[in-house]
């Protein structure tokens, strides 16, 4: 067989890879819509459909965001999955500036950011600064496989791109980074985070001696009182907390993230609440008759 | 007696004890050489015992640990927690801390949360297991553990430790539960974090780091647990995973959380977790809170009516505003916020990245309320406006989004209260136009829904206009109502109706509010006619109930507050409804029961009533009847001879009263074949726990009307309510899993006093209860009450007393002078013994439960005295009996008894009348012969007399000390007496020879040598009613 004869190949099959989380009964955001309108305009043809399989039955191995690069795992038709990634160019510090500059004026643009929502005028926020979010072509990216296809970008490559641009959704500080800058840089430069370095260790509590008064030893003072533990509620909405911050980051999972945490968000209410009024957990058996075994004669 | 201690070790929680003195082996305190000494009062053997029951599957072999707990010491040794482990150094003595070897038992998460749970709310877990304030602490923080997880403020994590990952779940703390935390940290008794390695150096870890490690930990392991039950079986054991995304989520959901080693996997893995979980974790840090606050349109002054239909569609607006959560009395305008200026810098001072937190909180809460989002398009940083339908929506479903989000949410006053709603008011018709006849719980009565919006009645064609204009919040006369669809629907639905019928109950439920209402509507009442309306009236207190006149034949006489107590009880059995008379011990209950079966057997009604009591009152209540009610028959179903079966049903027939005790209640069935008139519960906190056989037995039981007596505050025990309330009104609070939704949750987990009110009229109405303090109400109580309190022998009691009288009469014969005065001092001595405790005779230690009728009716009235915070004497002449009482209260209540005996020297005397005056112990016990004179005991308000000193010089010189210059409150004196016994018959003599009792008895009990060997026979002979 030649090896320049096109035949297709069927990937081998990978346990625990990342799995496109589009197309499962999710509805389709203006983001996702966005981004394949980009990936259709770098004219992959077939092997973007292609690479939309690979990425749903998680052939992808592994993703990893870099600043200007993006480095990845997909597992093709050999034993070796296939080394990709994926190069961009990174802003200069003047265009960091003016990016900055811009977001700072919007700010409903800024708190949707910060909230971790890709907001839809992004687009406009490079515009503004004379700088474009998406490469008008695919040969803006530096992109490489190993595979054996001469075509550039391959099915891999797309696999890759249909997975950051789920990952740009949950995350649209990774857009940032790919670009160059971490979250805290470009907030830092809209004078939005005032303490540079990340985030802040906590400051060490200090020791704390025990005392040698007796009274305050053994405590005895205000313990006991009813609203010490505040109120306890099962709320309507299993698993907000998770909702709150969204999908997982490349999920890898078998089993649907979001699902299996409001299977044990509602498990737990319930036990929480046994906990909370000193319900023991096979209520009633242990305090049975404890009628301080008084006998009848 | 043990009292349970448990502090922060390793990770876990270990338990340890301390054991009183007079149970352990002598202290042995050697001096530290290496290793800190043995704890003299370490209480090994009986904490393993006492774990290995209260700790569902624990096994102490093997788990025991020794620890270090470093404590407060003297040189005489460490310091105990309580006066209950031995006695604690003189108040001015220095004190330092040192570390002291316990054994130990570190528990599991899974166990302590057991532990914990068991010993929530108590201050004993069994007999002489006493539970310190350390470990009431950490029950403390099981129930905030428990709150977070109810509310799911948590969020799965990976940790890291001794390069292993493993899969935690973790608290997360925002808002209210950080500053509930920061609280609860800062009374964390110093005991709770004082245990180390044996040979480490003193632990200094903060309360915060420490409770945080714990509450972390309870944490987990709910939320574990729950999940794990949850799993399919097929998914627990599971080894090979294909991606470390899969290895954590099983790891969250086993028993165990451990992921193996690190690997780039999973080391990749941990960073993606950390990242997920950034945004929750930095706005819980955040010193900053955004706060939201709806505000009402303005309208025009002169809108006086319904100012729906005229088109308008007002503005409403909801402010952003910043709070620190350090100061929440700072409230900042966001808009003020985001600018330089005054404000913004007043807000700089708790945390400097005011822009970046409001904008990161504001895109959150975009997400929650789409208003927000809008607004912020719009560059506003103040807030959005709202039209009707927006505002409704931000009040009835936002907000509450945004609250658990961890934003504070400010809304209306006419929203938050009741009284601007649609509300339905219950019209009941009597049934019979001349009144109501006989009425059952199960008469059915006719009533209609009359529906008003704020005090308007509202007809069927005003509420299709409000349908028609499809507003939710409408403005009448300048107030803001809420009007929901749906409630419109349904009242329009119940009105249209017509009239509906309801049983008896089901109006009583209404009226009490413990009904449901239509659905969308507040419930408003009930509304009668006629007798009715003056019954149900009567009932909720809204009009005056009349005295009623003694019964006939009633021989005793009742005090204006007894008079009010009958004609209430005799009221409620008239309507065959039951009552719970729990007014303040000492008040006569008993005899106010009495008054009410005896207006009811006057009245012509000859069934029979019966009375459950506990076994120790059953003489008591004999005696009673006989006294107040002479001509009513009495049976006593007690004891191995009593009737069974038919033979029992047609006795009890011929009876006006039975009398059972609550073992006998369920263990004898035939007692439910009977149908009763009536059934009384004397002390009936014991039934509080409705799944006790004995709960369930006198449920069982077919009685027309009910009465419950206890001196306990039961109304203050939403969860011993229920049952207490079955019994006397079956279904008024519904079964016990709607009244756990309507009530238990509402009032316990959720704090809500609207649901506490309503449990409060549902059951108000059947409760009673005055209080001797109360002198509006008891005005006619003398200072000092004195009443003998008749108590049975157990049938070892009878049998011991029966031998000594036998060994006594053979050699009474032979004896003469001196041996005879001897042997008579020895003989009443041995049997007043026998009359105290078995235990008290044979010259044991220590006397069980149930051994002693005297001791058991003493625990029971002390019970009630402890539970409303009173204190009381107990005088005992033995200072043997002294010991063995102080040993039992404390092993009862886990309080501290003191004992003022003859053998404590003067500086132990005056600590212990301080501590007592100080109200440090609710019950002082006192050896008759060694208090003496010049004692002040002003604390205590009951004196009991456990035994008696056949010379009322004495006695009352005794009784006088609790009611000294100083004594402003009344004093009620209990004479125990154990009836068929000498001391039931030599107190009868003293009552008949007065005179000779003042006067020619002298002081001691000698003149009782001066008796005839006849008279003595009579005198000390045992009666067959002796023993119940």
């Amino acid at each position: 067989m030649s090896f320049y004869y096109y035949t297709p190949s069927t990937p081998r099959p990978v346990k625990g890879g990342i799995r496109s989380q589009s197309g499962r009964g999710r509805e389709k955001s203006w983001w996702a819509e966005r981004w394949m309108a980009v990936l259709d305009g770098f004219g992959m043809g077939a092997r973007l459909d292609r690479g939309r399989s690979y990425a749903r039955r998680g052939q992808v191995v592994s993703v990893d965001v870099g600043r200007g690069a993006v480095t990845a795992k997909v597992q093709g038709s050999r034993r070796q999955p296939y080394l990709v990634s994926i190069g961009v160019r990174q802003l200069s510090p003047s265009e960091w500036e003016r990016l900055a500059a811009e977001l700072v004026g919007r700010p409903a643009m800024a708190a949707e950011l910060l909230a971790g929502r890709m907001p839809k005028n992004i687009e406009e926020l490079f515009a503004s600064a004379g700088l474009s979010l998406f490469p008008g072509r695919s040969g803006d990216m530096n992109t490489v496989c190993n595979c054996p296809d001469w075509a550039n970008p391959c099915k891999h490559i797309a696999a890759v791109y249909i997975l950051l641009g789920e990952e740009f959704d949950r995350d649209p500080f990774v857009i940032f980074k790919m670009r160059g800058s971490g979250r805290d840089g470009i907030l830092e430069m809209a004078g939005l985070h005032l303490e540079p370095g990340g985030e802040k260790a906590m400051p060490a509590e200090p020791p704390q001696p025990l005392p040698a008064d007796p009274a305050e030893f053994w405590g005895g003072a205000g313990s006991g009182a009813p609203e010490a533990a505040g109120t306890a509620e099962v709320p309507a909405m299993a698993a907000a907390l998770p909702k709150r911050l969204g999908g997982f980051p490349f999920w890898r999972g078998g089993e649907d993230f979001m699902s299996a945490m409001e299977g044990a968000y509602q498990a737990a209410s319930p036990a929480g609440m046994g906990a909370f009024l000193g319900e023991d957990s096979d209520e009633g058996s242990a305090r049975d008759d404890s009628d301080k075994g008084k006998k009848d004669r | 007696m043990i009292i349970l201690h448990a502090g922060e070790f390793e990770g876990g929680l270990a338990v340890w004890g301390e054991e009183s003195v007079d149970d352990s082996p002598a202290p042995r305190i050697k001096t530290a050489v290496r290793r800190p000494s043995a704890h003299p009062f370490g209480a090994a053997r009986r904490l393993a015992a006492a774990l290995e029951e209260m700790v569902p599957e624990f096994a102490a072999a093997d788990r025991a640990h020794e620890v270090a707990v470093w404590m407060p010491t003297v040189a005489a040794g460490p310091i105990p927690s309580s006066g209950i482990i031995s006695e604690p150094p003189p108040a001015g003595a220095k004190a330092r801390v040192a570390p002291w070897t316990v054994t130990a038992y570190w528990l599991y998460h899974d166990e302590a949360v057991d532990l914990l749970c068991h010993a929530m709310g108590r201050r004993t877990v069994a007999a002489g297991v006493m539970v310190g304030e350390d470990l009431t602490y950490w029950a403390d923080a099981v129930r905030l553990a428990g709150s977070l997880v109810a509310r799911q403020q948590f969020l799965p994590d990976m940790v890291s430790e001794a390069g292993s990952y493993w899969a935690v779940w973790t608290p997360v703390l925002e808002g209210d539960d950080a500053e509930r935390f920061g609280r609860m940290a800062g009374r964390m008794p110093a005991a709770a974090r004082a245990l180390s390695k044996v040979g480490s150096s003193q632990p200094k870890r903060p309360a915060t780091g420490v409770l945080r490690t714990i509450v972390s930990g309870m944490v987990d392991q709910l939320v574990r647990a729950a999940t794990h039950r949850s799993a399919t079986s097929g998914d627990l054991r599971r080894e090979e995973f294909d991606s470390a995304h899969d290895r954590w989520l099983h790891a969250l959901r086993y028993t165990d959380g451990g992921m193996g080693r690190h690997g780039a996997d999973t080391t990749q893995m941990a960073a993606h977790v950390r990242e997920w979980r950034r945004p929750v974790a930095a706005s819980a840090e955040a010193p900053f809170r955004l706060c939201f606050r709806l505000e009402e349109p303005a309208m025009p002054d002169d809108s006086t009516e319904v100012s729906i239909a005229d088109g308008r569609n007002p503005q409403w607006y909801v402010r952003y505003m910043v709070q620190p959560r350090a100061d929440p009395s700072l409230m900042v305008h966001a808009d003020l916020a985001w600018k330089d200026g005054a404000e913004a810098e007043a807000l700089a001072r708790h945390g400097r990245n005011i822009r970046e937190f409001l904008l990161a909180s504001l895109g959150q809460a975009a997400g929650i309320c789409p208003g927000i989002a809008a607004g912020l398009e719009g560059g506003g940083l103040a807030g959005h406006a709202a039209d009707t339908a927006g505002a409704h929506r931000f009040l009835t479903e936002e907000a509450a989004a945004l609250k658990q989000a961890g934003h504070a949410v400010l809304l209306p006053a006419w929203w938050t209260g009741s009284r601007s709603k649609l509300t339905a008011r219950a019209k009941v018709r009597a049934s019979r136009a001349d009144g109501l006849g006989v009425l059952t719980m199960d008469t059915i009565l006719g009533f209609d829904w009359e529906v008003a919006l704020g005090d308007q009645t509202m007809t069927v064609e005003e509420l299709e206009e409000l349908a028609r204009l499809k507003q939710p919040l409408v403005s009448v006369r300048g107030q803001w109502l809420a009007l929901d669809a749906e409630g419109i629907r349904s009242a329009i639905k119940y009105i249209k109706k017509g009239t509906r019928n309801a049983t008896f109950l089901d109006v009583l439920r209404m009226r009490a509010g413990a009904a449901e209402a239509p659905p969308g509507l507040e419930f408003d009442g009930v509304e009668a006619a006629g007798p009715l309306e003056d019954l149900l009236g009567q009932l909720d207190g809204s009009v005056k109930m009349q005295d009623a006149e003694p019964p006939e034949g009633f021989a005793g006489s009742l005090r204006p507050y007894q008079l009010r107590g009958y004609s209430w009880l005799a009221f409620l059995q008239k309507w065959g409804l039951g009552g719970c008379l729990a007014d303040d011990m000492g008040l006569g209950k008993t005899i106010q029961a009495l008054a009410a079966v005896q207006s009811r057997w006057a009245g012509g009604d000859r069934r029979p009533t019966l009375v459950v009591c506990p076994t120790s009152v059953i003489s008591n209540w004999r005696r009673e009847a006989a006294r107040f009610s002479p001509d009513l028959p009495v049976m006593v179903h007690h004891g191995p001879g009593r009737l069974k079966g038919e033979e029992f049903g047609r006795a009890a027939a011929g009876c006006a009263i039975t009398i059972t005790s609550y073992g006998l209640a369920h263990r004898d069935e035939f007692l439910a074949d009977t149908q009763w008139g009536g059934v009384v519960l004397d002390e009936a906190q014991n039934v509080k726990n409705p799944q006790t056989k004995q709960a369930r037995a006198v449920r069982s039981l077919h009685a027309e009307s009910r009465v419950a007596l206890t001196g306990t505050p039961v109304e203050n025990s939403v969860g011993d309510l229920w049952s207490i309330m079955e019994f006397l009104n079956p279904g008024l609070l519904g079964n016990r899993e709607e009244f756990r939704r309507n009530f238990l949750l509402p009032i316990q987990a959720h704090q809500d006093a609207e649901a506490a009110d309503r449990l409060r009229r549902a059951t108000g109405p059947f409760v009673l209860r005055r209080l001797k303090t109360d002198h509006s109400i008891i005005s006619d109580l003398p200072e000092k009450m004195e009443m003998n309190v008749f108590c049975s022998l157990t049938r070892e009691q009878a049998t011991l007393y029966a031998s000594v009288l036998r060994d006594t009469e053979e050699s009474l014969a032979a004896a003469d002078g001196m041996q005879r005065r001897g042997l008579i001092l020895a003989t009443l001595s041995k049997l007043k013994q026998v009359c105290n405790h078995p235990a008290h005779f044979l010259g044991e230690p220590s006397g069980a439960a149930g051994r002693s009728g005297k001791m058991d009716r003493l625990a029971e009235m002390l019970e009630e005295i402890i539970s409303v915070g009173d204190q009381a004497l107990v005088f005992t002449q033995f200072v043997q009996m002294g010991h063995m009482l102080k040993r039992h209260i404390q092993e009862t209540f886990g309080r501290e008894a003191l004992f003022f005996h003859g053998g404590l020297s003067q500086g132990q005397r005056d600590r212990v009348i301080q501590q007592f005056q100080e109200g440090m112990a609710p019950v002082l016990i006192l050896s008759l012969k060694a208090g003496g004179t010049g004692l002040n005991i002003t604390a205590a308000s009951h004196v009991f007399h456990f035994d008696r000193w056949w010379n009322p010089a004495v006695e009352n010189q005794a009784t006088d000390r609790a009611f000294r210059i100083g004594q402003t409150r009344n004093v009620q004196v209990y004479k125990f007496i154990c009836s068929g016994t000498l001391e039931e018959r030599i107190g009868e003599m003293i009552e008949r020879k007065k005179d000779m009792a003042e006067q020619a008895v002298g002081s001691g009990e000698g003149w009782l040598t001066e008796l005839s060997n006849d008279e003595l026979r009579d005198v000390l002979a045992l009666s067959a009613e002796a023993a119940g």
